[in-house]
Order: structure tokens, then C-alpha cells, then sequence
């Protein structure tokens, strides 16, 4: 072979291994483990409202009926938010699990954009088979020992804005059953508050309820797998 | 030896010192503008370190990249057959020599600096430290601030106060890192790891896991502000207030 074509096949050599490298890499890149989206509705300039359920199992949220590969792991309705940039989000979220003991009493309190907050919450009351709501109480710790999940949304530093949001979802009471999709569970707790988006990203949320088991601290399982008790919030 | 020979270690110096230099001077600027701006002694110390063993490294290096750009260039047998075996490298008293005993100045150099350096970083802890106590789990690093009933998901710190971090994990192992403090240690489940650091520069920095901690270990990241102690206090108390 001359040199100058021992040269060109070099080159050429390393341009598609340069090339192939890349398109892995953009293809990784561009790939989401996460479900379909849900969007936050806006209900007025500035405002947008969304509403996620927590359940006791994945046999009423994006998993499907059937459960899919794992219907005995609880779970979030959805792991995919879409939220609008520099909005206040109106976020509900109906609790239907029960609950037991934090690991850390930090996560009891309430946190919105990284300081101290309130939510609102409502317990089931049931006399007889009806079940009512009372008006929402404020919210702004729960009993450690008593809590469902809890939904933890992590800032990145630098982003501008603290969009540290945790908020504890107390234990639902196990009263008269209801209803969703085609699985059973006693009404849920409803859990409302609101918090600012600030500039573009994707930003990360989970549950810190050590509610995955199998590993130290049970956050094994539904708390280490994509589409049960943790997920993406895309704010455009 | 010929003076072709001669021509060739000459050569071979000669790019070894331009390396060298080379090596010396991006070795003094390069590790202060690469790595985090430091806000504590310690820092200052990890960057001083690193200057210190890079130029102590920039001869070795260069050496061996003199050697192998000469053994490219020249040390190429284009004729037929196998050459004739050059007089082994083992048997050459002043190479031999050389090494053993520049490896062993150097490695004893480096050995007494980091214990050095070592030393410093462990040594007193100042008086009225702040403890302030870290707790790491599955994804997030949380601080609270014993004496109050003040926990936050960032860490405040004085300026000018040693702070003593009292570091546990609530799961699997965690990695608790305030890059320009030059603070770095382990946080383990059933146990308690102390380190210390005293803040010289008012600013930001962040706080990462260098462990890999399970699913969101990428997100395991939070902030940090160093402000004056006046500043400090007013958010201890208005932290208080809301808590």
C-alpha cells in the first residue's frame, strides 16, 4: 500500500470511529427513561395547575392495569411533568397509601423554592359509606411516624431559582373505598400547594419515604427504578 | 561512542529540557485555573500540593516522552531481518544508578510533603468550631445546626469560623465534597465522620456526592454560602423563626 493511502485509510479510520462514537453518544443523550409527559395546565397568565396521585401499587397510574412488570411496587401516577418557566405551579396530589416512619425528620416539614412553607391538606371523614372532605387545613409538617411519601423536588445550583420543594403526604386513614381505573383504594388524602418555576431544565423529584425496600434504608426497588417513586420535572 | 551517538543524546537533552520547562510552567499555572477557586486553607493547601508534585512530575514525564519521541524517530530498524540486540539497559551502572536514586529522592519528597500536608489538614480544629451536622442519604444532603432547631436542605457557614462537619449517612455510602473547600470524606451509615475546614472567602460553592449512590446520584448536588458572622447569625435566627 503507498503511504498517502495507508493515510487516507487512517483518517478515514478514525473520522468513522469519531462519527460512529457520536451518534451513540446523541442517542444516549436524547434518550429519557421516563414516561409520557404530563402537562401542567395554565389556568391563567403566570399560572398552571397539575394533579399526580401516589397509590399503594402501579395498577392505576402509567404502569397500565395489568401492573406491568412489577404491580406490587408502589408508585406515582406519573414520572414525566411538564411545567412552564417562571410560573407558579398549583400542584395536587391525591395520597392513597399508608405510611409509617421517616428515616429523617427533615422531610416532615414542608418546603417550597428552598424555604419553609405551607400546603394544604384534606382527610377523608366517613360516617357510614359516605365519604366526606372538610375544608383544606394548612400544612406545614406532619407526624414523622405517620407519613404516605413525601414528594421531594431537587434545585440545580446555579439555575437561578431554589426549586427545593418537599412536601410530606400524610398516611392515608384507610376509610371507605373508591375507585380508580379498575383497582380499589380507600379515598386519598389531598395534598395542594404551589411553588415557582424559574429558568429552563430538567430538575429531578422522588419520594424520600423509605417506602422501596430490599436495600439499606429501603430505597431499594420502587425507589431505585425510573417509573415508580421518583421522576423528571421538565420545566419549558 | 561515535559522534553520531553523541549527536543523539544531545538531541534527546535537549528536548527533555524544553519538556521539562514546558511541563514546569503549565504546571504552575494550569492547576490553580483548572480546579475550584479556593475558599478555605485547605484548599489553598490542595492546590499548593498539586503544583508541588506537577512540577516535581514535569521532568519525569518528560523524560519518558523524550524517550519515546526518540525511540519513534531513530530506534526504528527498517533494514532486513532482526537486528543485532543493543547492550541491555540493566547493565549500564550510571542509568541504573540515576533512576534508583532519583525515584528514591522523589518519592521520599512526596511522601514527607503530603504527610506534611496531611498533618495540617487534621491538625487543631480552633476554638468555638461550629458543628454543623451533614446528613447524606438517597438523594440528598440535608444540614442541621446542633444548639438549634435549624435544619436546611443548603449549608451556611461563617466566614472566618472553623466548622466542624459531623458527617453521617441514613442508607448506602455517600461521598461529601465542598470542592473549594478542599473537603472530601466519606459518609457511612452507622458512623460518624468528622473533618474541618475554616472559610476564608465570602461566596457560593457547591456541595456533590462523590460516591455512586444508586439512581439519582447525579442529582445529589446542593449549595453553599459563606457570609460574614453577622449575616450568619441573622439567618440562624430568622431560620429559627420559621422552623
Amino acid at each position: 500500500m503507498k503511504k498517502s493511502s495507508a493515510y487516507g485509510a487512517a483518517l478515514l479510520s478514525v473520522l468513522l470511529g469519531g462519527g460512529a462514537l457520536a451518534a451513540g453518544g446523541y442517542a444516549l443523550a436524547s434518550a429519557t427513561p421516563h414516561e409520557q409527559a404530563l402537562d401542567c395546565k395554565i389556568t391563567s397568565p403566570g399560572n398552571c395547575s397539575i394533579t399526580i396521585s401516589s397509590y399503594p401499587d402501579s395498577a392505576a397510574g402509567e404502569h397500565g392495569k395489568s401492573g406491568g412488570a412489577h404491580p406490587d411496587w408502589v408508585s406515582y401516577s406519573n414520572d414525566n411533568l411538564v411545567v412552564p418557566a417562571n410560573t407558579t405551579v398549583h400542584m395536587t396530589i391525591d395520597q392513597y397509601d399508608s405510611g409509617g416512619a421517616l428515616n429523617n425528620s427533615f422531610f416532615s416539614h414542608v418546603w417550597i423554592n428552598g424555604a419553609h412553607g405551607t400546603a394544604t391538606y384534606q382527610i377523608p371523614q366517613t360516617t357510614g359509606s359516605v365519604t366526606k372532605y372538610g375544608a383544606p387545613q394548612t400544612l406545614s409538617g406532619w407526624n414523622t411516624n405517620d407519613i404516605g411519601h413525601t414528594f421531594t423536588l431537587r434545585g440545580i445550583p446555579g439555575s437561578g431559582t431554589n426549586l427545593f420543594v418537599s412536601i410530606p403526604l400524610p398516611a392515608d386513614p384507610a376509610t371507605n373505598s373508591v375507585t380508580v381505573g379498575d383497582t380499589t383504594y380507600s379515598s386519598p388524602v389531598i395534598v395542594q400547594f404551589s411553588f415557582k418555576t424559574g429558568s429552563k431544565g430538567v430538575y429531578d423529584w422522588n419520594c424520600e419515604f423509605p417506602c422501596g425496600g430490599s436495600r439499606e434504608g429501603q430505597f431499594g426497588y420502587a425507589m431505585s427504578s425510573f417509573g415508580y417513586m421518583s421522576g423528571a420535572m421538565t420545566v419549558q | 561512542m561515535s559522534d553520531k551517538q553523541s549527536n543523539g543524546y544531545k538531541g534527546m537533552f535537549f528536548t527533555w529540557l524544553v519538556m521539562t520547562a514546558a511541563g514546569v510552567v503549565i504546571s504552575l499555572y494550569a492547576p490553580a485555573r483548572l480546579m475550584p477557586t479556593s475558599m478555605s486553607d485547605n484548599m489553598h493547601l490542595t492546590i499548593l500540593t498539586m503544583v508541588i508534585f506537577s512540577v516535581s512530575a514535569a521532568p519525569v514525564a518528560a523524560l519518558v516522552y523524550t524517550v519515546a519521541l526518540h525511540a519513534l524517530r531513530h530506534w526504528v530498524h527498517r533494514g532486513e531481518g532482526v537486528p543485532a540486540a543493543a547492550k541491555p539497559v540493566r547493565e549500564n551502572g550510571v542509568v541504573v544508578t540515576s533512576w534508583v536514586l532519583g525515584s528514591t529522592i522523589l518519592t521520599i519528597f512526596l511522601l514527607v510533603w503530603g504527610l506534611g500536608a496531611l498533618a495540617v489538614d487534621n491538625g487543631g480544629n480552633g476554638k468555638n468550631p461550629l458543628v454543623v451536622n451533614v446528613t447524606g442519604q438517597q438523594w440528598l444532603w440535608t444540614f442541621s445546626y446542633p444548639g438549634t432547631n435549624v435544619s436546611s436542605p443548603t449549608l451556611e457557614l461563617p466566614e472566618g469560623r472553623t466548622v466542624d462537619f459531623h458527617i453521617r449517612a441514613l442508607d448506602v455510602t455517600h461521598g461529601f465534597w465542598i470542592s473549594n473547600m478542599g473537603v472530601q470524606v466519606d459518609a457511612n451509615a452507622g458512623t460518624t465522620t468528622e473533618i474541618h475546614t475554616t472559610p476564608n472567602a465570602l461566596g457560593t460553592f457547591d456541595i456533590r456526592c462523590t460516591q455512586f449512590c444508586g439512581l439519582n446520584h447525579a442529582f445529589m448536588v446542593t449549595t453553599g454560602t459563606v457570609v460574614t458572622p453577622a449575616q450568619f447569625q441573622q439567618w440562624l435566627t430568622s431560620q429559627s423563626a420559621k422552623a
